[in-house]
């Protein structure tokens, strides 16, 4: 089962649950209704729309593959994440769980985007070393801040004895409001491999093309943004107003060209 | 004739633990349902009510309001108990021969009696019995309306804030006269929030396929936290309303209403002190929507003006 949440740094956990859904013809499956989890006081408004939070399972029939795309719950974590297993154990017979998160990176986007991997075993570990990935990760929360919930979901799993991994990749703090295809490939090309899904990825290919040939046009037209790429590209940092510039730019000019 | 028909928006055979009581069935073509519950200002409730009244749209139904709401009041004859009342929650039909319309106007938001506005699981299923209505009569879209906080001024015409729940009716909401999107206001960049149920049915309505658009009046800042309606922010709902629908609605009565509001909210504006009122006179040169040409006063004047009334009021602006 791969599960993505909403609320993801650049939305890469979205876009990898619609990309799959799409190219496999994932169906819903489930649902897991939102009272006891989420705030009914009302809705909020996001690009000039209501929304409202949603936890559906899509089955891919074809390829024995589950999504779970949820919003993250608010209250009743622990009892909601039961239900996630419930279903992906009983219902399912989910062997393995795989989470997808976006990191905000300060590199450029000409930066190859790698894959880190957190797991909840040795044995997880031991499936994940033969791919592409860094898990050698050394981390603990900082005293103002808690853990991501797919840290929750790991460990919840870990006690029901489901093998189960989280998967970061870094996305430019620049394209954070707009898209990041290589991204999404890097993610895509993982599962695509581990569980052979067979997916072309042609129309990706385009998309980090007319990205990169957009971005391109923008610096040869803005000296000042491209200076700041190229920084990034050196790997000096940028201060904070012209992270914000860079940022601004990018976000008006790859949204006017759409 | 008159019977229970029990519907639960969990259970497909029928059994529930909270029940709708329709008084009869007609058959409806194409209906859209327009449901309101009160909130600031009664902005929603008044526009909604005179829509109702004014296309005679007959009573259809009620949602059973014994497990969402203390009853009000209890009469009792000669020592007997008689009769027990409970805030209403109607359901109203109109044939128009075009698109026919539904009407739903609760008394009160179920609240768990610490909340001002609707929250947790009964307004959920409050929200879900209206739309199983909704669904059974056939409509594909339902309307709802509440306020708008906005810092502008009493003298000035209300606008509409318009929020749908799918994307793809951005572009029929913003061809509605006098109407703004969030992302049409400075410093929104298109979010906000939408409380109590006039939010929640565009949400549920959303989870179970049907398009929902909330139409909401502008009430100024100074005003909205006192217990008064502010029938100029109806009327701007009402107008896109019966737009919306194709119905002629005669504004004698809501114009009627808004005189006599602005009377009376002139009769206390005229007793503020002078410094408030000063503070507030600015209010009639702001624009928080984003210009399109030089404005009158500087963004530094604005920002100023906004924190002097968010400290004469202790006022936040936002949606309702």
């Amino acid at each position: 089962m791969i599960v993505v949440w909403n609320q993801d740094v650049g939305k890469i956990g979205s876009d990898v649950a619609g990309y799959l859904n799409k190219k496999l013809r994932g169906r819903e499956l489930a649902e897991i209704r939102p009272e006891g989890f989420f705030s009914l006081g009302g809705v909020s408004v996001e690009d000039d729309v209501a929304q409202f939070p949603e936890s559906k399972f899509y089955l891919c029939r074809e390829k024995s593959l589950v999504i779970f795309n949820s919003d993250i719950p608010r209250y009743n974590w622990y009892e909601f994440l039961g239900l996630v297993l419930d279903i992906a154990e009983k219902y399912c017979k989910v062997k393995a769980i795989y989470t997808i998160g976006g990191m905000v990176s300060p590199g450029a986007h000409t930066t190859p985007r790698v894959l880190l991997s957190v797991v909840n075993s040795t044995a997880m570990k031991k499936i994940l070393s033969h791919h592409d990935i860094v898990s050698d990760m050394d981390y603990e929360t900082r005293g103002d801040q808690r853990p991501t919930f797919s840290s929750f979901l790991l460990w919840v799993a870990n006690r029901r004895n489901i093998a189960g991994a989280s998967l970061w990749v870094p996305v430019p703090f620049y394209l954070l409001a707009v898209e990041d295809p290589q991204a999404l490939k890097k993610v895509i090309e993982f599962f695509n491999g581990h569980l052979g899904l067979n997916i072309s990825f042609t129309d990706i290919d385009e998309e980090m093309a007319r990205q990169g040939k957009e971005i391109a046009q923008m610096r040869s037209k803005f000296p000042e943004l491209d200076g700041y790429i190229s920084s990034l590209e050196s790997n000096l940092g940028l201060t904070v107003d012209e992270s914000e510039k860079l940022a601004r730019g990018v976000e008006e000019w790859l949204r006017r060209r759409c | 004739m008159c019977y229970t028909y029990q519907v639960s928006p969990w259970d497909s055979k029928g059994k529930a633990a909270m029940g709708v009581r329709l008084y009869k069935e007609p058959k409806l073509d194409n209906p859209v349902m327009i449901a309101c519950w009160p909130g600031i200002g009664n902005i929603g409730v008044i526009a909604v009510d005179i829509l109702r009244r004014t296309m005679a749209a007959e009573e259809l139904g009620e949602i059973e309001p014994w497990d969402f709401f203390y009853p009000r009041k209890v009469v009792i004859r000669a020592g007997e108990l008689t009769d027990l009342e409970f805030p209403s929650n109607k359901f109203y039909f109109k044939k128009t021969g075009e698109k026919d319309v539904l009407v739903f106007i609760g008394e009160e938001q179920p609240n768990d009696g610490t909340k001002v506005y609707a929250e947790g699981t009964k307004a959920y299923k409050m929200a879900n019995l209206v739309l199983d209505v909704a669904l059974r009569f056939g409509c594909r879209r339902v309307y709802t309306s509440g306020a708008a906080v906005a810092p502008i001024h009493h003298t000035a015409r209300s606008r509409v804030w318009v929020v749908p729940n799918r994307e793809d009716l951005i572009d029929e909401v913003k061809s509605y006269e006098n109407t703004v999107l969030m992302s049409d206001i400075e410093d929104r960049e298109g979010q906000g929030s939408i409380t109590g149920l006039n939010g929640l049915l565009l949400g549920a309505a959303k989870k179970r396929g049907l398009e929902a658009i909330c139409v909401m009046g502008e009430i100024p800042i100074y005003i909205h936290g006192f217990p008064i309606p502010y029938p100029k922010g109806s009327k701007a709902v009402l107008e896109v309303l019966s737009a919306a629908l194709g119905i002629e609605v005669s504004m004698d009565e809501i114009n009627a209403l808004v005189q006599q509001s602005e009377s009376d909210i002139e009769s206390v504006y005229e007793r503020l002190p002078v410094e408030i009122k000063e503070q507030l006179d600015k209010l009639k040169y702001v624009t928080y929507a984003k210009p399109s040409e030089p404005e009158p006063i500087t963004e530094e004047d604005k920002k100023k003006i906004l924190r002097e009334i968010d400290r004469l009021f202790k006022k936040e602006p936002g949606g309702d």
